[in-house]
């Protein structure tokens, strides 16, 4: 039983899941298990996911051109039907036109530009600009909390203060203001840029939970005995602790990478993030609110999918919460068995 | 816990003077406050630019600048010296002058949309958790994550089309179609039915019931151009009244408590009175009239509640003063509406009274019901867009401490004595999982303020993240300096509250110190 | 015991009713006025009473002048100089020497009832001549000896060629004769702040300061003398004193001699005008009050327009705006162009453009037409290239320029003609333009996509901080745009003489420069234009650049208020209030 959470109060479970577990099942095939049943996180991670294809595949990426005839910076053929989207859903029994993409499914710029081309080109700076920030506050969060934890002294005390700082200085303010030194130094932050700034500053609420994890997981008795053993204390922090704490690391980090998504949207949006002529969902929403009244299709596709990544991004976050750390589902558990015994 | 405090605060102190420094020298980096001159054709350019350097002191390098701009700062720690500097902006008027106001309406914002995102996300959070797995509880679980996800400069520019404009059009002829109150009925007894909850049997009675009296309302307020006319009236004011009394002695002390019934009817009645004969008092009201009157109020209900006695006057006090002071806000609802009508007469309102831009109408005359209705008629949709990001976190953590707090030994220990699942929950369950929260809250407050430069850019309120944000683009450093200072100031302060308030309420934390 | 038993709580009952009754107010009645009220959206706030110092030289303050102070004539929409005989009337006395006289009319009165007098006109004089100025300054403007009194944010080249001026007719008139002749005498409007306002303020008896500028002589910066105490009390006052954040609780501070007096300042949101019952010249205000709230976002002043917060906007215009505009019920939209001009400039200091032929085969590439259709045409659909560097399109001079000048070589895109020119040459040329403003980065994108078809490789210098980049010679060619005032000839030598300060392209032509010096002490219109006509020609042949185009402008407003006239220029939609009325 103890595999499942050191320590912690042992969940109630019945007695055939007790019986399951003891056959042999891994902590990660448990947790998988556990996901795999959430149908909600599941269908996040699909959306999600035929996000990410749409967006790479439509315009393609890494200089690999994908199967869609515009570029995001190509001016095209001029205006067709100004500009207005072709994209129709309505079904011709339905009364419709039938459904089909047409030459410019989300409509044209005023200059001509495919304005498809340019949203999936900013879901891909908004997919690319997420998952630096989440690799970046992923590792130097789990090694700085990790560090502070074990060892604690002045590498807990340097984390602390910069947490606070960080926590004086709210992100946004500190985002707008290193956006405008890059923009007036290098020429605006690139995408590259722009994770590279919020990750660095983004990390310390996961390393203050890691510090956390690692300042009760030392205490325990099979650290004690793996230093007994000789182990060295990066194998001990990485190999014996941090697997007890890597639920906390997933979900944390899941969680920011859908906070990072709205945050750089908000930058880009207010002028400070990422600029013309490259595209952000933020960029063009604030370039064509303008438009709302008149063109709406320029306001709203960008609008939709950068609340399609934030929503599913965090569904798969608090899937994943659940997976991993299932002690809210006793009450549940205790609910369901007093219905059995019905 | 002297010595917690004292490090506390030098550890604050420290930590703002670091931060105050790096921020200074970020914006001294972002941005070369002479720039708007290279492109001048003013034959007198070099004078322009000199008088800046002068105002702006920016032929001092920024790191000795700071200190220059400190020295300034200091002085704000003198008390009623008022001689505070804070700097000039680039067009040489004082930082000092600048701030209050935009203070005045930031905080305005911030802590309104903070109360009632805290006051109706925990509200939802608890119910969340103890209808855990039920319909309403993915509902809840679905919107808040839904709320989570939206930009908040998407949000205030759809809210200002379809509640500004369309409910401002709406008025000019306040007719809901049948289509309209159909939804809105099911919606609402879709809502009742996830609250209470219950067999399936009951569940469809409360829509039922609910549905029909909501539609009845929609209708009624149809027929009576209700939307031009607002008010409460005397029956509604009753039974409303009645019904706070009713609902506030159930939830705090269980509806067989004779003596807590006759406090909440005492103010039912005493509510009643008030609201027939005050009404020409409160029409040449001011703002401390109002006060002095809630004061009373207040004063009422605890004194009715002592004087009624019983074995425990404490609950009969505060159900008193909870209800008398709830059903005597329903009498200043109603006051305002009684306003709306010449709120709308307004040549400067002339109909359309949810505004888009700005805190305030410029020019407006009138008593402070006109000028209550105006401030909230400005804050209603900026207030909105910044309490519905607030809102899904607070029912996210409110949901999941309770859920914790559930599953403490604690309450098992409770249910086992056989304690009424009532007391239970309110007085054990809710009191503890409120603890985690006022962290958050301090630390959100941040976030909300940062949050609310976007948002005031949205309804061009001039704020302090207008001034931030102005300041940042030209870019004029001592704005944006004033702006940090205020903020950081405020963050600060706030979480030492936090903090003090956690080491009080849970005695784990004080060993720290 | 039993006394105070009941005492107290009636005791405190007592008081707290006193305290509620004491704190209540009557309420203030709206007042119901018979012009109405009109509501304007500005961008900025207002932060000065005098926008003439470096500080106050803000759009919202010179707007607000504009409702609040009469001169001796305005500037109408179609650029011509309206006399207002019931402020006061100019007289040319004589062409040699240039003899001009101000004579002020009786009905000239502030609105502390003070009348407008000659001392009025001698402060406007005494800082806009920077007579009494014998300081020298250093590269960087900082004052190395002697003393400026007036911070004078305008150009003292006119008035500094006058002498002290003549008072005359009971100290209603004023007479300037200049050293030499100076082409735009006309814009010489000698009104500014009220004189005696500055004075009391400033501590200072008027009638010494009048007689301190009657006495100095014209200041030497060669022999600096020591400051006139009176004067520079009187100067400094005038420097800052006007500078404000609220609204003053001294209400000389923002006296009227024109149709609207402020009356109320809610910082950062509004300001409130209301007629000026001591008015009685001509332009006689139709409404009460007007309402100027500031907006900065052009959208949200759209938004506001359309749920009827403002009654009229000026909004930066954009393809989306009209549209938007034209969309809403009840709402006229006015367009138009704009004092301000987009332009392709070569830079003559890098080595790439030494050669004509380069020159002109890279302006040969530059797809005018299809820039114009992206960015004007679909805000102005009558508009046609903009084909004169130095006329506005739709007045007269620019059609006869326009015959002569030769700018029709490049109206077209001539990709087979630039490659003739190149002669198989490959140069590389680096574009500087402002990225942060999107037309400017739609027409660098044309024009790299039409330049490169010729051979040209062109890269990309855009950059936020392009202002300050203008002249560094960093760049090969540069895509900005100028502000005029669409009036006066002061800026043709400023830009395309050798030695002008916004000749940022290193162009130097001999004949130019002789030309510009000639345009500036001409008095004749007839003759002004002629010699425009010359320099523009000169520019098209030597290769100087492109106009791209004339900037489109935006003005709408809500059909309760008449009278809104579309405005070209600086002033903005406020420049007829007083031809507003509400419905």
């Amino acid at each position: 039983m103890s595999i499942i959470n050191e320590g912690e109060p042992a969940p109630i479970m019945d007695d055939a899941e007790v019986r399951h577990i003891t056959v042999g099942k891994s902590q990660g095939r448990l947790i998988l298990d556990r996901f795999l049943r959430n149908w909600v996180a599941l269908t996040s991670l699909g959306v999600f996911l035929a996000v990410i294809v749409l967006s790479v595949t439509s315009i393609g990426a890494f200089g690999i051109p994908g199967w869609w005839k515009w570029a995001y910076n190509d001016l095209g053929t001029g205006l067709l039907n100004g500009g207005a989207p072709t994209l129709s859903l309505i079904p011709t029994w339905l009364g419709g036109d039938g459904i089909h993409l047409g030459e410019h499914p989300f409509g044209q710029t005023l200059i001509g530009i495919d304005y498809f081309a340019m949203t999936m080109r900013g879901i891909q700076n908004s997919l690319i600009v997420m998952f630096i920030i989440g690799i970046l506050v992923a590792v130097i969060g789990t090694v700085v909390g990790a560090v502070a934890g074990y060892y604690r002294g002045w590498v807990e005390s340097v984390l602390m203060r910069f947490t606070d700082l960080v926590i004086v200085i709210p992100v946004i303010v500190l985002g707008a203001v290193v956006g405008k030194i890059a923009s007036e130094h290098f020429k605006g932050l690139g995408v590259l840029g722009l994770s590279l700034v919020l990750g660095l500053f983004l990390w310390t609420g996961l390393a203050r939970l890691v510090r956390g994890e690692f300042l009760t997981l030392r205490e325990r008795e099979y650290v004690d005995a793996a230093r007994v053993s000789g182990a060295r204390d990066a194998r001990i922090m990485f190999r014996h602790i941090l697997p007890n704490a890597v639920g906390v690391v997933i979900v944390s980090t899941t969680l920011i990478m859908a906070a990072a998504i709205l945050l750089e949207t908000g930058l880009s949006y207010l002028g400070f993030g990422i600029r013309s002529p490259d595209v952000s969902l933020g960029l063009i929403i604030s370039q064509n609110q303008t438009a709302f009244s008149t063109r709406p299709y320029l306001f709203v596709w960008p609008g939709v999918f950068i609340v399609i990544i934030a929503l599913t991004v965090n569904f798969i976050g608090d899937g994943l919460r659940d997976a991993f750390d299932p002690r809210q589902r006793k009450f549940v558990a205790r609910r369901m068995k007093e219905q059995d015994a019905k | 816990m002297v010595t917690f405090i004292t490090r506390r605060l030098i550890v604050s102190i420290l930590l703002l003077l670091g931060a105050a420094f790096i921020m200074y020298q970020l914006t001294a980096l972002a941005g070369d406050p002479l720039e708007e001159f290279y492109q001048s054709r003013l034959p007198n350019k070099a004078q322009l630019i000199a008088a800046r350097t002068e105002a702006l002191q920016l032929n001092v390098p920024a790191p000795l600048r700071f200190f220059l701009w400190l020295g300034g700062a200091a002085k704000c720690l003198i008390p009623f010296a008022n001689s505070c500097d804070l700097g000039l902006t680039a067009q040489g008027q004082k930082v000092t002058d600048l701030l209050p106001m935009a203070m005045g309406s930031t905080l305005q914002l911030v802590t309104a949309a903070t109360v009632l995102a805290i006051a109706i996300g925990i509200t939802f959070g608890i119910v969340s958790a103890l209808r855990q797995y039920t319909t309403f509880d993915f509902v809840m679980t679905f919107v808040s994550f839904l709320l989570y996800s939206l930009p908040s400069f998407w949000v205030g520019i759809l809210l200002k089309e379809f509640i500004a404009i369309k409910f401002n059009d709406f008025l000019g002829d306040p007719q809901l179609g049948p289509i309209w109150i159909a939804v809105i009925a099911i919606v609402i007894g879709l809502l009742w039915v996830g609250l209470i909850g219950g067999e399936w049997r009951r569940r469809v009675s409360v829509f039922i019931v609910s549905a029909l009296a909501t539609a009845a309302v929609l209708v009624y307020f149809s027929i009576t151009d209700w939307f031009l006319h607002p008010n409460i009236g005397p029956v509604f004011m009753l039974i409303m009244s009645a019904g706070i009394g009713l609902v506030l002695t159930a939830m705090l002390a269980g509806i067989r408590n004779r003596r807590v019934m006759l406090v909440a009817a005492i103010q039912v009645v005493i509510t009643m009175i008030c609201y027939f004969a005050l009404q020409s008092l409160l029409d040449i009201s001011s703002i401390y009239t109002l006060l002095i009157l809630g004061l009373v109020t207040l004063v009422v209900g605890l004194v009715s509640g002592y004087l009624v006695g019983g074995q425990d006057r404490g609950l009969n006090m505060r159900v008193g003063a909870l209800t008398a002071l709830l059903s005597a806000a329903l009498i200043l609802v109603d006051r305002l509406m009684q306003s709306w009508p010449q709120f709308l007469g307004q040549s400067s309102i002339n109909g359309r009274p949810i505004a888009t831009v700005g805190s305030q109408t410029p020019g407006l005359t009138g008593d402070i019901w006109m000028h209550g209705l105006d401030s909230f008629t400005h804050l209603l949709l900026p207030t909105l867009t910044l309490m519905l990001i607030g809102f899904a976190g607070y029912t996210r953590f409110s949901r999941a401490g309770m859920l914790d707090v559930l599953n403490q030994d604690y309450i098992r220990t409770a249910r086992a004595k056989g304690m009424p699942e009532r007391v239970v929950i309110v007085r054990h369950a809710f009191r503890n999982s409120l603890i985690p929260i006022a962290t958050i809250v301090a630390s959100d407050f941040g976030a909300l303020l940062g949050g609310a430069i976007i948002t005031e850019q949205v309804f061009a309120f001039s704020g302090m993240g207008n001034l931030f944000q102005v300041g940042l683009r030209l870019p004029d450093p001592n704005p944006v300096m004033g702006y940090f200072v205020v903020v950081a100031v405020m963050v600060v302060v706030f979480n030492f509250i936090a903090d003090m308030t956690y080491s009080a309420l849970d005695p784990r934390v004080r060993t720290r110190g | 015991m039993k006394f105070s038993r009941i005492g107290v709580p009636i005791a405190i009952a007592a008081v707290a009713a006193m305290a509620v009754t004491g704190c209540t107010t009557t309420g203030e009645t709206p007042t119901q006025a018979t012009g109405g009220t009109v509501t304007v959206a500005e961008v900025n706030e207002l932060t000065s009473f005098n926008p003439n110092t470096p500080q106050g030289n803000l759009d919202m303050n010179a707007k607000l002048t504009g409702y609040t102070r009469s001169g001796f004539f305005y500037i109408d929409n179609k650029l011509n100089l309206v006399p207002d005989k019931s402020f006061g009337t100019i007289e040319k006395i004589s062409d040699d020497p240039l003899t001009v006289k101000y004579t002020l009319a009786k009905t000239a009165t502030w609105s502390d009832g003070t009348p407008v007098t000659a001392d009025d006109m001698m402060l406007a004089w005494a800082v806009q001549s920077g007579y009494y100025n014998d300081s020298k300054t250093d590269a960087d403007g900082n004052v190395t000896s002697g003393t400026t009194y007036f911070d004078y944010a305008g150009d003292t080249t006119g008035l500094g060629l006058t002498s002290l001026p003549v008072i005359g007719d009971n100290n209603m008139s004023m007479t300037l004769t200049y050293s030499e002749p100076y082409a735009d005498w006309t814009l010489i409007n000698p009104i500014d702040a009220p004189a005696h306002v500055v004075a009391d303020k400033a501590g200072v008896a008027l009638k010494d300061v009048l007689a301190a500028m009657t006495s100095m002589p014209r200041g030497d910066a060669s022999k600096p003398a020591a400051p006139n105490k009176d004067l520079k009390a009187f100067a400094d006052f005038w420097n800052t004193g006007f500078d404000a954040t609220s609204l003053p609780t001294d209400k000389s501070l923002y006296l009227s001699s024109a149709g609207m007096v402020l009356d109320s300042w809610t910082p950062k949101q509004s300001i409130t005008l209301v007629r000026n019952p001591d008015y009685k010249g001509d332009l006689k205000p139709k409404v009460d009050k007007i309402v100027i709230r500031f907006i900065g976002d052009a959208q949200a002043q759209v938004t506001a327009l359309q749920n009827g917060e403002v009654d009229l906007i000026n909004p930066q215009s954009s393809a989306d705006t009209i549209k938007s505009l034209e969309a809403l019920k009840n709402v006229t939209t006015l367009t138009g162009n704009q004092f301000s001009y987009d332009h392709l400039d070569i830079s003559f200091n890098t080595k790439v453009f030494k050669d004509p032929n380069v020159r002109k085969a890279f302006l040969m590439t530059v797809p005018r037409q299809q820039i114009l259709d992206a960015i004007v045409t679909p805000q102005n659909p009558d508009a046609t290239l903009d084909d004169s560097q130095l006329f506005f399109p739709g007045t007269d001079a620019y059609d006869a320029s326009v015959k002569v000048n030769g700018a029709s070589v490049y109206d077209k895109v001539d990709i087979d003609g630039a490659k003739a020119l190149l002669n198989g040459a490959k140069p590389e040329v680096r574009v500087l333009y402002n990225t942060k403003n999107p037309n400017r980065v739609a027409s660098f994108q044309a024009l790299q996509a039409s330049a490169e078809k010729a051979g040209f490789k062109v890269v990309d210098g855009g950059a936020e901080n392009w202002g300050s980049l203008l002249g560094s010679g960093t760049y090969d060619a540069s895509i900005f745009g100028w502000i005029s005032s669409g009036v006066g000839v002061a800026g043709v030598p400023q830009i395309f003489s050798t030695t002008g300060g916004g000749n940022y392209s290193g162009y130097s032509n001999p004949q130019v420069d002789q030309l510009a010096q000639k345009l500036q002490v001409t008095l004749d219109k007839k003759a002004q234009d002629d010699i425009q006509i010359q320099i523009d020609t000169m520019l098209f042949a030597d290769g100087y650049g492109v106009p791209l185009f004339v900037a489109p402008g935006v003005m709408a407003h809500s059909n309760n208020v008449t009278g809104v006239v579309y405005y070209p220029g600086q002033a903005g939609i406020g420049w007829n209030y007083w031809e507003w009325a509400k419905k």
